[in-house]
């Protein structure tokens, strides 16, 4: 694939979105894609590392990542130009359960890089196809602090949007800062979205994550209805190189979105 | 040796009973005859599981690093060096460890003794006066326990514990051995014998790193092989980045090497590990008259520099 | 077709014309599987090899793919499969078992070519146990001294011959091409004693019925600190292990082009699960063996249907500190549900 355009997210310029055009055609008409499910982007002589999809397949021209640089992987694509060549391999993984999200309404908890897939997953909603088969739309995102809230183009669209509610927050804020500051789990309890016909959508890190769950349950979602989107390290991304299971599932191949009832049992090591 | 299987259970029992520590690392019997393995006591009723005999070969200085209870440390010879020289290097402190020292008579290469019976299953091993009385199947027999130690034992000149605490058994007279004989003898050879045989040695390795893990020495947080940014070795089984792996873990180990044997005896493949070792270790001797483990006082070499030290490496390439 | 009967120092020489053989011999004070040129290089009296043959159909360093790349193109380049068939002789039953282990894995949903390649190309003529180790535990896990799951041929020893029992359309079409003579009844007879004797020999020292339960009830029991005590945390018991197949993929640079290679990797090493954001979710000894017994025993047989172990006792022999896994599986097996 040929990076087509580099878009800087943080302020301390660890954190890009790459958008990508496959070079053959063919490739592109075979991956088709949902929110949610990854790729393994290749960068040759370096090596391979799996990406959250961070675009909705309703965007047609490119597929985009955002790659936080903190290995040997990243590191090389963080220092690629325009132009530069990519290898892929996916689409992987399971990605949202959009039959059963349909009709519902959709509320989204992310911190920090785990937001690449809500993002997706809330442009694809958005979408005119796509607008009318979904409920309303809450999203709860947060961040360590201001410079590093990702995707702020998008961020100021959804503002205007009706029946999306739209509760940023950081850790830390700034002079500038006039929204809300405090940790995820306690924002979500603050803003209380309501349970009712509604699904709850968690992204982020395991102590995010951790201190979210309980919030979510006090609140009345029920743990069919209280999805994950879990991380392990990767590597074959097809469920064979043995390294990503939580418990029997594999994150690449059985997730990376588990619904609470399939992993609680196995989530003690993670959280 | 019940003998001293005793000693180690009554000095146990008391440390733990008067609470002078909170847990004693020693040896209990194995799931297979030839075979003993670390022991964690922490209750006197416990104590019972203790034994010592000539299958006791782990250096048990491995269990030590990162502790911050109060330990008693059951320790041959070669242990109490590696002990000796994690407390200079601050892995624990010497008020947190009691030193049940015990002069070591070498212990029995199980692979050896295996080989000589022609691998026939061992069911049973007895050890009386000196003697291994192996049974097996059909057959029995009896074997001089000293013409069976370890490699590392053979050439060992500190079987007597330099510090303890505690001292289980009487002291033993060391062995009259030309030490570094092996080694003058190996550089004797010409480059390309040397070459090939290390070629061969390595070529057997399968970098599963039992060699790093059983030494008490390499406690590294991440060891070099493991170093993506940058990456100083493949992770392949590729020769020369195996090489380079034995050479350099020799090298950290410069100056800090007790030549305890743990690294050889855990390697599955029988890799001559400790050639590169015992090479080090000798020249270290030579070049700053420092053997690691014999003093608390003793600075290791190359953590320090003296105006003496030799330069040979810098100005005679 | 009849069983066939052959004489123990004829039956190499037979096979080998054609095949590329690994067979067991001694190399430095190891019985290692490789490849022989003829009969007589084989150690046929055998117990246990000190590698497993896993490394024949799924070699530790084996490259995917070679690339070389310009500013606007790549170029990918696949090495070819096996060109000569291959022929694994004298195997025993838990290793020939690995390889139905393996072939879940590798030959299951998601197909890898190159293990399957390799596996179609092989011939594997087991040789079944007359006697145990004390280390063999293999009757405990759904396997016996005279098994024939994963064998083409198994041979059963009954003195100077074996009997050549077939197991499969692979091994009786390779039998009619070498003309192997039919066994006669008389020494047909000798067989069932010679497997009895075998099975009663067996003193696999754990019980696995019922652990499943156990281990996915007591997962986190603080039994687990102290069972992991010990533990050096090295590769030997997954690196040795028959069935262990977790693997890493590595890019090496060659020029302006280089390989893909994937090599073994393990469970125990501290960077198999440390991400890149810095979090270990098994970041000590403890949590790193648990989850090779919790995958050997419970997820395997949950996604596999079959319990992934098949009691050689490599890893109870050959662990540097004698962490043996019957001792761990029956300590957990001691234990009672908590509901």
């Amino acid at each position: 694939m040929r990076i087509e355009k580099v878009v800087v997210e943080t302020d301390d310029r660890d954190i890009k979105t790459f958008s990508l055009s496959f070079v053959n055609k063919e490739d592109e008409a075979n991956f088709n894609y949902i929110p949610g499910q990854f790729a393994e982007l290749s960068v040759f002589g370096k090596g391979e590392a799996p990406f959250g999809m961070a675009s909705s397949p309703t965007q047609l021209e490119c597929l985009e990542f955002t790659v936080s640089k903190v290995g040997v992987v990243t590191t090389a694509l963080h220092n690629m130009q325009v132009g530069g060549m990519v290898g892929i391999r996916g689409p992987l993984g399971n990605g949202y359960p959009l039959e059963a999200l349909k009709g519902k309404n959709i509320v989204m908890i992310g911190g920090g890089f785990g937001f690449s897939t809500l993002r997706a997953l809330t442009n694809f909603v958005l979408d005119e196809t796509n607008r009318h088969s979904f409920g309303d739309i809450t999203i709860i995102y947060g961040a360590r602090r201001p410079g590093l809230l990702l995707y702020k183009d998008d961020l100021e669209k959804w503002r205007n949007e009706a029946d999306l509610h739209l509760h940023l927050t950081v850790d830390y804020g700034d002079e500038e800062w006039t929204g809300r500051v405090g940790f995820v789990p306690q924002i979500t309890r603050e803003v209380a979205p309501s349970s009712e016909n509604a699904y709850a959508l968690i992204c982020g890190p395991p102590a995010m994550i951790k201190f979210t769950l309980p919030v979510v349950n006090e609140l009345g979602f029920p743990l069919e209805r209280t999805l994950l989107s879990l991380e392990m390290k990767m590597k074959c991304g097809i469920g064979m190189c043995g390294r990503c299971n939580i418990g029997s599932k594999y994150v690449c191949r059985d997730g990376p979105v588990f619904s609470c009832t399939e992993i609680l049992g196995f989530i003690s090591e993670q959280l | 040796m019940p003998e001293l299987t005793n000693k180690i259970k009554e000095v146990a029992r008391n440390l733990l009973q008067q609470k002078k520590v909170d847990l004693v690392i020693g040896f209990e019997r194995g799931t297979m005859p030839s075979y003993s393995t670390p022991c964690f006591v922490r209750q006197d009723e416990e104590v019972d599981r203790l034994i010592w005999d000539s299958f006791c070969e782990n250096n048990l200085a491995k269990y030590l690093v990162k502790r911050s209870e109060k330990v008693a440390i059951v320790a041959k010879g070669c242990d109490v060096r590696a002990v000796v020289e994690l407390i200079k290097e601050n892995q624990i402190r010497r008020d947190q460890v009691v030193i049940i020292g015990i002069p070591c008579q070498g212990m029995v290469d199980r692979r050896m003794v295996e080989s000589a019976l022609e691998r026939k299953e061992i069911r049973e091993v007895k050890e009386k006066h000196g003697e291994l009385i192996i049974e097996g199947d059909d057959f029995k027999e009896v074997l001089n326990r000293d013409e069976f130690l370890y490699p590392s034992c053979k050439t060992c000149t500190h079987r007597n514990p330099v510090i303890y605490d505690v001292l289980v058994g009487d002291a033993i007279t060391e062995l009259d051995t030309d030490s570094y004989l092996d080694v003058e003898q190996f550089e004797a050879l010409p480059a390309e014998e040397r070459g090939e045989y290390l070629s061969k040695e390595f070529s057997k390795c399968i970098r599963c790193y039992a060699c790093r893990n059983a030494c008490p020495l390499c406690y590294c947080q991440e060891c070099f092989v493991d170093s993506s940014k940058p990456q100083w070795i493949g992770k392949t089984t590729d020769a020369s980045d195996t090489a380079i792996f034995h050479i350099m873990r020799a090298f950290h180990l410069a100056g800090r090497c007790v030549d305890c044997g743990a690294c050889e005896r855990a390697c599955p493949m029988g890799v001559d590990i400790r050639k590169l070792n015992r090479k080090l270790v000798r020249d270290v001797k030579e070049w700053f008259g420092y053997e690691a483990g014999l003093s608390l006082e003793q600075v290791a070499p190359l953590s320090t520099f003296k105006p003496g030290d030799t330069e040979e490496f810098m100005l005679n390439p | 077709m009849k069983a066939k009967i052959i004489k123990k120092k004829d039956i190499l020489d037979r096979l080998i014309n054609g095949y590329e053989v690994f067979a067991p011999v001694e190399r430095d004070g190891l019985i290692l599987f490789e490849t022989i040129g003829s009969g007589s290089e084989a150690l046929l009296g055998y117990q246990s090899s000190k590698m497993p043959p896993k490394g024949i159909l799924f070699p530790q360093s084996e490259t995917l793919f070679s690339y070389s790349s310009t500013k606007d193109t790549a170029n990918i380049g696949v090495p070819p499969g096996l060109e000569k068939p291959r022929l694994i002789f004298g195997i025993r039953p838990c290793d020939a078992m690995s390889f139905r282990l393996l072939d879940k894995v590798f030959d299951g949903e998601c197909k890898d070519p190159y293990y399957i390649n390799r596996r179609a190309t092989t011939v594997v003529v087991s040789v079944g146990c007359t006697t145990s180790r004390a280390s063999c535990f293999c009757t405990a896990v759904g396997g016996g001294p005279f098994s024939a799951e994963g064998s083409d041929l198994l041979l059963i020893d009954i003195g100077d011959e074996y009997v050549v029992q077939i197991v499969s359309d692979k091994g009786a079409r390779l039998l009619e091409e070498r003309g192997f003579e039919d066994a006669g009844e008389d020494k047909l007879a000798l067989v069932p004693e010679v497997i009895k004797a075998a099975e009663a020999s067996m003193e696999p020292g754990v019980e696995i019925y019922g652990l499943k339960e156990k281990l996915d009830n007591r997962f986190d029991d603080p039994i687990w600190q102290q069972l992991t005590e010990k533990c050096l945390g090295c590769g030997v018991c997954t690196y040795l292990c028959p069935t262990c197949y977790c693997f890493d993929i590595v890019d090496e640079v060659v020029g302006s082009g280089g390989e893909r290679i994937r090599i073994w990797d393990s469970c125990q090493f501290p960077l198999f699960t440390l991400q890149a954001s810095g979090v270990n979710p098994r970041p000590t000894v403890r949590e790193r063996f648990r989850q090779r017994i919790m995958h050997k025993f419970s997820y395997f047989v949950d996604v596999y249907d079959q319990i992934g172990c098949v009691g050689c006792g490599r890893c109870v022999t050959e662990c540097p500190v004698n962490l043996d896994i019957r001792q761990v599986l029956n300590s957990i097996a001691q234990l009672e549900v908590v509901k």
